[in-house]
């Protein structure tokens, strides 16, 4: 396959020098890219500059809740916009487009393709991404500030009478621009999947990264069109007084099913690309193939498929949905959940297991996601969600799912790929003293969480009394809070000193077992990917390739020839 | 592609029998039917009954290709995939514009009148990027 590049650097060498550009070109060379590595990089640095923005906002958040009847934030008011950006920026700004940037580096490289199927079309859904977020987080700027109604917005809270001010609007209509990019990102990625495989990758020879990318992208495409509908007909009463989203018309149950409909299945959008990500590394680190490639395949496949009917688990306490049929959705996802944790469990065992940083942050993913995963069930019956409903122990519990599955597991994915994206391995010493001080943080604030929820805390109240017995437990939280914030420095400065000092990577594979076609080209990247692809046989050509003797059965068959 | 179009139908049935057992349940225990959900449901499973028959037919018409081939080889594909334009001014210009548009639609609609044309002349550039200039096809 010809990927066009003229130079041919011989796999493992240096990469030839290119001519050195001044500052105006490299900046006019990124904001017109079309190279899905560089669009990738775009979204993680901005998806993680939102990290931080969200992780400020969250920090005001327990500081204002550390002890009963503090003002550090002056009015309630600002305590709604507070957690509804974070909510907002943590789902829509950061975790989101994290999956589209992980999935534009690598998956294309996983494939054996010279670029996504549409490069144009990706570029757009980034500077979509970028530019709407822009409009909805704008909304800090304008007097009344930001949209307060929560991230879920539920009608008729959101409508002009109760939430008037521009930054409600603004957050509907930058939310919906952000949602367009969401959605044209996920249809180039299934496009370049179906079409732009490399001979002999077959869909059961996929990384199980670029599964999981296919899959999640259905998903989009699947959830996204409703929520940008419900944003416009949302719009459409803010602005021109559709009355669409009226009580009087049943408008409120609407917003809400329109709503979930998309938030449920937003929920594995986020916690399937991440699944993917600790796929990829659990092999490589236990040095055994992943244990039931198929298994975890069609598990990943049948999350994904009931994900989008259990969406009414969120309105339980509404009275008027089918609860039976939803807790049996939704507890029939614990089944393929469960054989990904077995599946990840088989690969460990018995494996000559090390534990540097990638592997380390995956178990740290495993043992948090597994917390969430069991407190999920709890929350899935209707008779203990009647009680726990909108109280801490809900915020526990996706906290849980989603700090566990997304931050962990970007961590890893950092750790694990950063060599590949720089051509820089992270200092391994700065990235144990990150992980046991996140995972301490992480654990402090939010397991006490649950029971201070059981106790009776419900979310989203800028205040308590003495009196209510929440103090505590408030003030445990809030001070692991502030170890979690001490986490990012280690790793800022980790990418640092990386970036000044780290020696340069020069071998394909710096981690010795990389299985999937990124580790069998040179690093970093070349401008399209591969200089020349190996000849793929199994799930794990690179692997094959730099291991002959203990490759895959095919693959061995085929070198004989 | 069998295993993509078989995935689809594989959800075009499992979303046929979501929706009707749904809708199904939902009547016998309220006697009504509950319309946003189910017509969700239906929607799902008319767009992965589409998708479905789409990958189907473009199965049939392209025959096997190389990369759904057990025993190909990496020179056994097209030796040219297609065109990938190397950089584009157009995504940054049309982002901007269209964050305009959509920002106008809660700041105030004067703000619309003026910036509904750069999108426009947006979507013209980007389309017929590659039909003039220097990539011209």
């Amino acid at each position: 396959m010809a990927t066009l590049t003229e130079t041919r650097p011989s796999s493992g060498a240096s990469f030839p020098q290119k001519k050195k550009q001044t500052k105006g070109q490299i900046l006019v060379d990124w904001l017109t890219t079309t190279d899905h590595k560089k669009i990738g990089y775009l979204y993680l640095m901005t998806s993680f500059a939102y990290f931080l923005i969200g992780g400020v906002m969250a920090l005001v958040i327990r500081a204002q809740l550390a002890a009963p009847g503090l003002d550090i934030v002056q009015t309630k008011e600002q305590y709604n916009q507070l957690f509804t950006m974070h909510g907002t920026i943590m789902l829509l700004m950061f975790a989101t487009p994290l999956f589209a940037g992980f999935a534009n580096v690598l998956m294309p490289v996983q494939i054996g393709a010279p670029d996504v199927a549409f490069p144009r079309l990706n570029a757009i859904a980034y500077w979509f991404y970028f530019f709407g977020s822009f409009v909805a987080v704008s909304g800090f700027f304008t007097p009344q500030g930001a949209a307060s109604f929560g991230w879920f917005a539920y009608a008729p809270l959101s409508n002009t009478t109760f939430s008037p001010g521009i930054g409600g609007d603004l957050w509907v209509f930058g939310l919906a621009l952000g949602g367009f990019g969401t959605i044209l990102g996920g249809v180039n990625f299934i496009t370049t999947i179906l079409t732009m495989r490399a001979p002999g990758m077959t869909m059961f020879r996929m990384p199980i990264f670029t599964w999981n990318t296919l899959v999640t992208s259905i998903l989009v495409i699947m959830a996204f069109p409703p929520l940008a509908a419900a944003l416009f007909a949302l719009g459409a009463d803010r602005r021109l007084d559709a009355h669409i989203f009226d009580p009087a018309n049943g408008g409120a149950m609407l917003w809400q099913h329109l709503f979930w409909f998309f938030g449920h299945p937003e929920v594995y959008i986020l916690a399937l690309p991440f699944f993917g990500i600790v796929s990829e590394i659990f092999p490589v680190f236990s040095r055994k193939p992943i244990f039931g490639y198929k298994t975890l395949v069609y598990a990943t496949i049948a999350i994904a498929a009931l994900s989008m009917t259990v969406w009414a688990h969120h309105m339980y306490v509404t009275g008027s949905v089918l609860l039976p049929f939803f807790a049996f959705t939704t507890m029939l996802i614990a089944v393929p959940t469960g054989v990904k944790i077995f599946n990840w469990i088989g690969t460990m065992w018995r494996g000559s297991i090390t534990f540097e940083n990638p592997m380390l942050w995956s178990l740290g993913f495993l043992t948090t996601f597994i917390f969430g995963g069991l407190t999920g069930v709890i929350l899935a019956s209707p008779a203990l969600d009647y009680h726990l409903s909108d109280s801490y122990f809900v915020v526990a519990h996706f906290h849980y799912v989603v700090f566990g599955t997304v931050v962990f597991a970007m961590f890893a994915g950092f750790f694990f790929w950063w060599p590949k994206m720089t051509g820089k391995m992270l200092n391994e010493r700065l990235g144990y003293i990150q992980f046991w001080l996140t995972f301490f943080g992480f654990h402090i604030t939010f397991l006490i969480q649950h029971w201070l929820g059981v106790i009776g805390m419900p979310r989203r109240y800028a205040t308590y009394l003495p009196e209510d017995g929440f103090t505590w437990m408030n003030m445990v939280s809030s001070l692991g809070s502030i170890l979690l914030a001490l986490s990012i420095i280690p790793f800022l400065w980790n990418v640092y000193i990386t970036y000044r000092s780290a020696p340069k990577v020069t071998l394909d594979d710096p981690w010795g077992y990389g299985r999937s076609l990124e580790w069998a080209t040179a690093t970093p990247f070349p401008r399209h990917n591969f200089t020349s692809i190996p000849r793929i046989r199994s799930e794990s050509p690179a692997f094959d390739l730099h291991h002959p003797d203990y490759a895959a059965p095919e693959a061995k068959a085929a070198a004989k020839k | 592609m069998k295993a993509n179009y078989l995935l689809w139908i594989l959800l075009t049935v499992f979303y046929a029998f979501v929706t009707g057992g749904y809708h199904l349940w939902y009547f016998l225990t309220y006697g009504r039917w509950e319309p946003i959900g189910t017509s969700a449901l239906a929607m799902l499973t008319f767009m992965s009954a589409f998708l479905a028959f789409y990958l189907w037919k473009t199965h049939r018409t392209q025959g096997v290709v190389p990369e759904d081939r057990l025993d190909a080889n990496i020179e056994d594909g097209e030796s040219e995939l297609g065109f990938f334009a190397p950089w584009s001014w157009w995504p940054l210009y049309l982002g901007i514009a269209c964050s305009l548009v959509f920002a106008s639609l809660a700041v105030g609609w004067w703000l619309t009148f003026f910036v509904v044309p750069l999108a426009i002349i947006g979507v013209v550039g980007y389309v017929f990027e590659h039909s003039r200039g220097q990539h011209a096809h």
